[in-house]
């Protein structure tokens, strides 16, 4: 028997986060030689910023996805909770704190709906959700059916603030995902929902409170979503109905790249942030190499396929 | 401590358990035996929470239990090592041992270093090596086996049921074992144990409960039974019947399937392997000696890193499961859930899989001949079934064994492989299966029969090939074919 250490098996647990950050550090020297303008501290910063968004629903993504879910109701719920956010605030400092705490309440609301849905009706999350996400949508679309309110003066700070010269929201997502990270390390619940993605049954014969854990889970991606919501409030200084619409899928790109798989029960959300800034970072650099957005979303779509098609469990062939 | 009063449980089709009376006293070994499909499982599930019975009692510890779940029964202190690990394949060793009772530090958090150091102080007390570190995917299956076994010393239990725990694991790990089940039953803790190998069953347990056709048949003190009578309480039949005479054998029959230095992957090493016309040819070795790799090699299953197969004396240079069944050669696999059987379809549908070309008019198929088809097979090989309209997911073992190997049949190989043809089949099919295989060899078909099973080896091959640690260690035929001999050959060095 052959001796591991811990470093080997959290190499072989966590394959896709050294993957995605050798990816990373090649496309940066990549980067490097296609244009002078990427190298600047600038450019970078603002790939870092922009990913923020994009890693803030994906860490949501992935805690669903640890437990062998998707949530598909991401767009839908970012787009509802984003309107009702600049349409309650309205221009008004005064309800930034209220409003900001009732939106976070919704969202994680919203999620429980989910979870609790998936655990009593028994049905696949990508049917729950995918349900709850037309039902969210056809709200917000009665709500309003363009840009609605204004966001307050100074609320623009959470999308471009910045301490020490590095962006706010960037930072705060950072600290999110180390918490969230620490969390499935340390906690219990952490460990149970690995298990629950490892094998349902399983865990029900074991006794552990499955049905907790996939309430939690997409708890936590409503919770997110509304994070998402705020921020983009602040970045835009509007809520659209439709402003969520791309991030249902693009939520799940940061997750595979990571290599979490998509059966559940193996991956991590650190893998997810570095795979929210690789994207970022292709998207930026194909900008620089004068690839129209177009060719963007196909290359991220075929990025999706074969990230999954690498980091599958290969079946011993039969 | 345990006391079960009058419990039934059906599924739909199927009567699983009726009426059962059962008592299992604090500081003994009950040990559970009876066919497959006889409602052991069932049992063991519901004591365990995981089904609800349909009607009577459970009273536990002195208290009636209600609505139990699995949960619940592991706050009573019921453990349950089920037949099917419980295991998280990605998680480590530790962490499995420890899931559900977690080491936890300050703070609540799980402490990582004390959960490794207890697992591997309770690895060591079991008297096994494994790392626990290791994730339980990269395990042998007799190691995942001693790990669930870990699992069920973590905590205080006060019932403890195993079922099946030693299918895959080796002597010195069963005596480990056994050990383990004495000490416990010093402290106190009432042991269920579910066993097929009846001579476990003399050496370790007190009492012994036989369970037939969803009924309890008889509990009895060990001492006041033995082998043969355990056996026809089970069967309602003597153990001489079980194994039909050996075919009068074609002498010797023309060499069909030649397979030389099959080298697979690290499983196997230059094993070179002959299965002629007529003949029955057993595979014989330990769990993880490389048998079923080695059939899967020759039947394009696995690649093959060197080695030939030539089928009539013509090699085949690339074998794929397609070209081998083409050629003639029938696989059934050991696990036939996920590996043979279309569980959810019905046996109609089962049994022609392999040949609806026979059955296809004019590119569509034409079910009135499927269902003729089907008839026919569920009589010829008497399997036990509603129809051909039964969905294969209802019925026992033994039968969805002789669906596959009826669908095998239909296609007439050459060659028929048969993975652990009568695991998990009770034992009137296992005769059944039996004089099957013996009618194929008769009609000349090469058979090749892996099983770990040392009395099916011996009461049915005309030729026994063995292999240890992925290499073939010896050939027995004739008078040659005894206990001692294919045991030696199977573990040789493994001893030392």
């Amino acid at each position: 028997m052959a001796k591991q250490s811990p470093l080997s098996t959290f190499v072989k647990r966590n394959r896709g986060l050294v993957v995605v950050i050798v990816l990373l550090f090649a496309l940066l020297i990549f980067g490097s030689f296609i244009s002078d303008r990427f190298r600047t501290t600038s450019n970078i910063l603002n790939v870092f910023e922009q990913s923020s968004g994009l890693a803030l629903v994906s860490l949501g993504q992935t805690l669903a996805i640890l437990t062998g879910g998707i949530d598909m109701s991401v767009g839908s719920m970012i787009s509802l909770l984003s309107l009702l956010t600049s349409g309650l605030m309205n221009g008004d400092p005064a309800m930034i704190l209220p409003v900001t705490a009732g939106i976070i309440l919704l969202g994680c609301m919203i999620g429980a709906i989910n979870g609790i849905g998936i655990v009593m009706l028994r049905i696949h999350p990508l049917i729950v959700t995918l349900g709850m996400g037309a039902v969210l949508q056809g709200i917000a679309l009665l709500y309003s059916l363009g840009p609605a309110g204004k966001a307050p003066p100074g609320f623009k700070f959470l999308a471009y603030g910045k301490v020490l010269g590095l962006p706010v929201s960037a930072l705060f997502v950072i600290a999110l995902f180390i918490l969230v990270a620490l969390f499935l390390r340390y906690a219990r619940l952490g460990r149970y929902i690995y298990a629950v993605g490892d094998d349902q049954a399983g865990a029900r014969l074991m006794g552990l409170p499955r049905s907790g854990v996939i309430i939690f889970v997409y708890t936590v991606s409503g919770f997110c979503c509304a994070l998402m919501a705020i921020y983009l409030v602040s970045r835009f200084g509007v809520g659209q109905p439709y402003t969520g619409v791309n991030y249902t899928l693009a939520s799940i790109t940061p997750v595979v790249v990571g290599g979490t798989l998509l059966a559940g029960g193996r991956g991590g959300v650190m893998g997810t942030l570095f795979g929210a800034y690789l994207i970022s970072l292709i998207n930026n650099v194909l900008n620089f190499m004068d690839v129209s957005t177009h060719y963007q979303l196909i290359a991220q779509g075929l990025i999706v396929i074969a990230a999954v098609s690498i980091y599958v469990e290969k079946r011993k062939r039969i | 401590m345990l006391k079960l009063s009058n419990i039934s449980k059906s599924f739909p089709g199927v009567r699983a358990l009726s009426g059962i009376d059962l008592e299992i006293r604090a500081g003994e070994i009950h040990a559970l035996v009876g066919e497959n499909g006889a409602g052991k499982s069932t049992m063991i599930k519901i004591v365990a929470g995981a089904y609800q019975p349909d009607s009577g009692d459970i009273e536990y510890d002195g208290a009636r239990l209600h609505n139990i779940t699995p949960a619940s029964a592991k706050k009573a202190g019921i453990h349950v090592i089920y037949q099917e690990f419980v295991l998280f394949p990605h998680l480590t060793v530790a962490e499995n041992i420890y899931i559900g009772h977690e080491r936890r530090g300050k703070l609540g958090l799980v402490d990582h270093r004390q959960t490794r150091r207890d697992a591997a102080e309770l690895l060591k007390r079991l008297g096994v090596e494994i790392d626990p570190d290791q994730l339980v995917t990269d395990l042998t299956v007799a190691d995942q086996q001693m790990v669930e076994i870990a699992k069920a010393l973590v905590h205080k239990v006060k019932l403890l049921i195993l079922d099946e725990p030693t299918a895959v694991i080796s002597g010195r790990e069963a005596d480990l074992l056994f050990a383990r089940l004495k000490a416990l039953r010093q402290e106190g803790v009432a042991i269920v144990y579910v066993s097929h190998r009846l001579e476990e069953i003399f050496q370790i347990a007190d009492r012994v409960t036989v369970f037939k056709d969803g009924e309890r048949v008889t509990t009895a003190d060990i001492s006041s039974v033995d082998r043969n009578k355990l056996i026809s309480l089970m069967v309602g039949r003597d153990l001489k019947d079980i194994f039909p005479p050996k075919r009068a054998r074609a002498d010797t029959g023309k060499v069909v399937l030649k397979a030389e230095n099959v080298t697979v992957n690290g499983r196997v090493r230059n094993a070179s392997i002959e299965l002629r016309a007529g003949e029955i040819t057993g595979l014989a070795g330990m769990v993880g000696a490389g048998r079923t790799e080695l059939a899967m090699g020759i039947f394009g299953g696995l690649p093959m890193s060197s080695g030939t197969v030539t089928i009539d004396g013509q090699p085949i240079s690339h074998m794929t499961p397609a070209v081998a069944i083409a050629k003639g050669i029938g696989f059934v696999t050991e696990d036939r859930k996920s590996q043979g059987l279309a569980m959810q379809l019905d046996v109609a549908a089962n049994v022609t899989a392999a040949s609806l070309i026979e059955i296809t008019r004019n590119g569509l198929i034409d079910h009135g001949a499927e269902d003729a088809i089907a008839h026919q097979e569920i009589a010829k090989y008497k399997i036990a079934c509603r129809g051909p309209a039964t969905p294969v997911a209802t019925m026992s073992g033994g039968n969805q064994q002789k669906v596959i190997v009826a669908r095998w049949a239909r296609t007439n190989p050459r060659v028929l492989i048969l993975d652990e043809p009568t695991r998990g089949v009770d034992v009137g099919a296992k005769t059944e299966i039996y004089k099957i295989m013996n009618e194929l060899a008769l009609q000349g078909m090469a058979i090749l029969m892996i099983s770990s099973e040392l009395p099916e080896i011996i009461g049915m091959s005309d030729r026994v090939v063995v292999m240890r640690e992925g290499v073939v260690s010896g050939e027995l035929t004739g008078a040659g074919i005894n206990e001692q001999a294919i045991m030696s050959l199977a573990t040789q060095h493994m001893a030392a």
